[in-house]
């Protein structure tokens, strides 16, 4: 391999003061807020010495270290691992000391494993499914408790939890062997040391530095309140609702107490003048009661609608925010659930807490009032079944919250599958794949049928035996109650028996809503943790929000960047690279050799990498993140058009760009031509994802949207390989325009797009194997060299079958 | 180019390394430092073995494991176990959830951990109705073969997540 590391420039004096530097600023980590043990995990001492660690040396394993590291070596980092080299979970630990490497593992001979540095000719981390060995490919010959015989050694075994930290060591121990500096390298040691401490130990998201505080653990309190952040702006309107509420309950307390007066008063003493009393009192009552209600119910729609509006807004601007790897390993049919149906269900809970619980609150309190007034032993009678309910209710809620969980999951599924086959329906009828497409959306949305359907079992079946558990206090009521006024015993009188009935009936109600209000309380927490697993989610970081420099000159470094997308596969691997600005930079490789993770990377698209990306000299994480972006114009293979006109297309992401402006970046990318042949040229409105132009089309109006925006810095990921070749030339005529004083990285399959290069990256399994002008790289009779000959030769091929057809 | 599939006796196996193989087939070919994969971690656990040479290029598939001689068998099978570590849950002690954090103390075929989940949604799925597939905040994946055969404690702890 043609390793291109950046050497170290800075003299030793230097170094020393960078490294205690960096222990400084570790002590002040620790002082910050870093639990105390992790804080004396990163830096800790050994006969009298500091050394880094990712966990703090337990007394047992120092007395190891004691006993085999000679008293003239100096301990310079260890790794603690979690598995055993057979696959068990355990303590290990490696030791690197300035002579030489130690593996502690109770399942080796002796307990240990030790190397010298000059025996070992490469040392890297091998991962596999789950686990990741690091391994040392040996010089021949023998070794304390190590059988040298064979080429390879397996060293030590861990999960993916330490693979990072492992990495850096076998970068570390391979350039110690090679004769680097032990102070240059135990530099990068120690940022990935820190790296390790750079998230929060509570709920694992990245912090702005060591052991700062963690803004989401900080502000987490419960769930329920962040959701009334979203009630708070309308509390005036929701006080207002609750203020006639209490007046309509007030009110519909009154006609159980006509009648009493009825049967009572009215009617025994056929008083006419008191009936009418009466029917207009109750006239009254009504009206107030449903044209309050009426009113209430207009002003709670507003404010839910609001509500819910305010959360659907927060929630889709998180969701803009958020990191790709998050898109990584979520469907968009479930993030589409979330944004609609998780946050109705939201709504409506809400507003049953605020309104509903404090109304029926208000009435049951109201009723059990009146019933003492009127009778109390009839009263304790009536709240028999009320234990029984309280208990069912917890139970109930036990039982239902999984359920939720799963019929959301199938839901998902279920619109996961609506979001992957409905744009993609023109496949489906390409392979005439409806009847197999409709049997998979069936198998899913039958999934969802069965578990709703066993939730609905519990949920059907528990209101109605709260209905019958109170409507057995009515039984109650009426038999004692009855018996009572028959035997004439003078405690109640027929109309207070009835009016009684009555309002038992009515304080059954907000029992019955209590008892059943667990079950809209599960669905809510279950939308609201869906919900807040987007708000709360780490959003893309931009630790340098408000620093930029006025205009990016566009000087690329990576140094040292190594990134993996889920930890089982090394993407890049210790890539180092120097742009200079104005260059015009091919990348070449086979695909899947981690060209586009390259282009991911430099547009802050993944951020979770070791190493440094710089622009400028300044490290890529400390740019305004929106400045950063602004300066970079990016086309790529697949350009994603919206369903608006082509001036808004073209216009995409330069606000306030005028009309000249955009025709003229329409004449630059060759697409003003066919635009003005549209009948409704700049208004025409494209489909959704740019249907009704063709690829080379689609590609030239990306191209525009690139001259428009200015950028300092172009990315083009093989823009030109999915058109033909006179489309080709039109584009590529285009790109020439376009790129003239701007650095710029291409990534082409098409070795003939690279013709302006002045400088060729060759990728290989995610390593840079092969970097120089185009001249140096033909010379070299490489990788590059290879394919120059191979794309010549099929060109020609291509060429002389063109002309055949033309013929 | 036509691919080559392994069955029966065809090819012989010798251990080269904890994942590494050396084939010779029948005609004579022979084949070093092959590394043995799934081609369906998930739902073919036997079937389909790619050997992938130091290139990453693919020199054969075993069509079926059961089908070869026990000696080969046995090779396979030991990389395979060397290569793919997906610890089988058997009890789950407790679970819980802070600060958006599933933590699971679980007794594996390995040992005990504590997985860590971030995103329960992702992170725990029901594959083919009985299996759950665990993937942990760090991309480690563990496994409960058959929900059923645990026991009715950890059952209902991890049941609320699935």
């Amino acid at each position: 391999m043609n390793n291109v590391k950046q050497s170290p420039t800075k003299d030793s004096s230097e170094k020393a003061g960078h490294r205690e530097d960096c222990r400084r600023e570790r002590n002040g980590a620790a002082e910050s807020g870093l639990r105390t043990d992790e804080a004396y995990a990163v830096n800790q001492p050994f006969r009298g010495k500091q050394f880094a660690a990712n966990k703090k040396l337990s007394e047992s394993d120092r007395e190891r270290l004691e006993k085999h590291i000679p008293a003239d070596e100096d301990l310079k980092f260890i790794v603690y691992g979690d598995l055993t080299i057979k696959s068990r979970y355990g303590g290990t630990f490696l030791a690197v000391t300035d002579k030489r490497i130690y593996g502690f593992d109770d399942t080796f001979e002796n307990g240990v494993r030790i190397h010298t540095y000059d025996r070992v000719k490469r040392a890297f981390v091998k991962r596999y499914y789950g686990n990741a060995v690091l391994i040392f490919s040996m010089d021949s010959g023998g070794g304390e408790f190590v059988d040298f015989s064979k080429e390879h050694v397996n060293f030590l075994r861990f999960s993916y939890k330490v693979a990072s930290l492992y990495d850096s060591a076998a970068f570390f121990i391979q350039n110690i062997a090679q004769g680097n500096s032990i102070d240059d390298e135990m530099r990068i040691m120690d940022a990935s040391f820190e790296k390790q401490f750079c998230v929060c130990p509570q709920c694992g998201r990245n912090l702005i530095r060591p052991g700062a505080p963690c803004m989401n653990c900080q502000s987490k309190d419960k769930i329920v309140k962040k959701l009334i952040g979203y009630v708070l702006p309308y509390k005036k309107m929701l006080f207002f609702c609750l203020f006639l509420s209490v007046i309509t309950t007030a009110v519909s307390l009154l006609p159980p107490y006509m009648t009493k007066l009825l049967v009572d008063d009215v009617l025994p003493s056929a008083n006419k003048s008191m009936l009418t009393g009466c029917v207009l009192t109750l006239l009254l009552t009504y009206f107030i009661q449903y044209g309050i209600g009426a009113v209430r119910s207009y002003l709670l729609r507003i404010s839910g609608d609001k509500i819910v509006a305010d959360l659907r807004n927060d929630v889709y601007d998180k969701a803009q925010r958020l990191p790709m790897r998050f898109y990584d390993r979520t469907s968009t049919g479930s993030v589409i659930n979330r944004i609609s149906s998780d946050t109705s269900n939201i709504q409506s809970f809400m507003l049953r807490i605020t309104q509903e619980v404090v109304v029926q609150f208000f009435l049951l309190i109201g009723i059990i009032i009146i019933m003492f007034a009127m009778n109390w032993q009839l009263t304790l009678l009536s709240l028999i079944p009320v234990p029984f309910v309280v208990i069912g209710a917890r139970i109930f809620g036990k039982k239902i919250a999984p359920y939720y969980r799963r019929i959301w999951r199938r839901w998902s599924a279920v619109t996961s599958i609506l979001t992957d086959n409905i744009p993609g329906i023109r496949v489906i009828k390409a392979f005439a794949n409806e009847k197999r497409s409709y049997d998979n959306f069936k198998h899913y949305n039958d999934k969802w049928l069965k578990t709703d359907i066993r939730a609905s079992r519990i949920t059907t079946l528990f209101p109605n035996i709260v209905s019958f558990a109170v409507s057995c206090g009515s039984v109650i009521i009426w038999g004692i109650g009855g018996n009572l006024v028959i035997e004439g015993s003078g405690i109640i009188t027929a109309g207070l028996l009835v009016s009684f009935l009555s309002y038992t009936s009515m304080f059954y109600g907000p029992v019955n809503f209590f008892a059943n209000l667990n079950d809209s309380y599960q669905s809510a927490l279950n939308s609201a943790e869906r919900i807040l697993d987007i708000i709360d989610a780490e959003p893309e970081s931009d630790f340098g929000a408000g620093k930029h420099p006025d205009r990016l000159e566009g000087k690329i470094e990576f140094r040292n960047v190594n990134f993996s997308f889920d930890r089982s596969k090394k993407t890049l691997n210790n890539v180092n690279i120097v742009i200079e600005p104005g260059d015009i930079v091919g990348i070449v490789g086979t695909t899947g050799a981690g060209k586009s993770t390259l282009i991911n990377l430099l547009m802050r698209y993944y951020d979770n990498y070791d190493g440094e990306i710089l622009v400028d000299g300044i490290n890529i994480r400390d740019i305004d993140m929106e400045f950063y972006r602004s300066e970079i114009g990016y086309v790529q293979q697949e350009p994603m058009m919206f369903h608006d006109s082509i001036y808004n297309n073209i216009a995409y992401g330069s606000a306030g760009a005028t009309v000249e402006s955009v025709i003229n970046a329409a004449e630059v990318a060759n697409a003003h031509e066919f635009i003005a042949r549209l009948p409704d040229a700049y208004d025409t409105v494209l489909g959704e994802r740019g249907t009704g132009l063709s690829g080379g089309e689609r590609q030239r109006l990306s191209i525009a949207r690139a001259v428009l925006k200015n950028p300092s810095i172009l990315f083009f990921d093989e823009a030109t390989a999915s058109v033909d070749s006179e489309t080709e030339s039109l584009i590529q005529a285009a790109i020439e325009r376009l790129i003239r004083g701007r650095t710029t990285i291409m990534i082409a399959h098409r070795l003939s797009t690279l013709r302006k290069a002045n400088k060729i990256i060759v990728v290989d399994k995610g390593e840079i194997t092969e970097m120089g002008s185009p001249e140096e790289l033909m010379a070299l009779k490489g990788k590059y060299y290879k394919l120059i000959q191979i794309q010549t030769m099929s060109d020609q091929l291509r060429k002389s079958k063109e002309e055949e057809r033309f013929e | 180019m036509s691919r080559l599939y392994i069955d029966n006796d065809m090819a012989r196996f010798v251990r080269k390394d904890l994942t590494l193989v050396d084939m010779e087939l029948f005609d004579g070919r022979k084949f070093e430092n092959l590394e043995p994969r799934r081609l369906f971690p998930l739902s073919g656990l036997e079937k389909y073995i790619t050997l992938l040479d130091e290139e990453g290029t693919e020199r054969a598939i075993i069509r079926d494991l059961r089908t070869l001689p026990e000696k080969e068998r046995q090779v396979i099978e030991q990389c395979l176990k060397e290569y793919y570590l997906i610890p089988k849950i058997t009890k789950i002690a407790d679970c819980r959830e802070k600060y958006g954090v599933l933590r699971i103390w679980a007794q594996t075929d390995c040992g005990g951990v504590v997985i860590e989940i971030r995103n329960i949604i992702h992170g725990i799925k029901l594959l083919y109705g009985t299996r759950v597939q665990l993937r942990d905040v760090n991309d480690n994946r563990y496994e409960i073969s058959d929900i059923r055969a645990i026991d009715s404690r950890s059952r209902r702890l991890i049941d609320s997540f699935l």
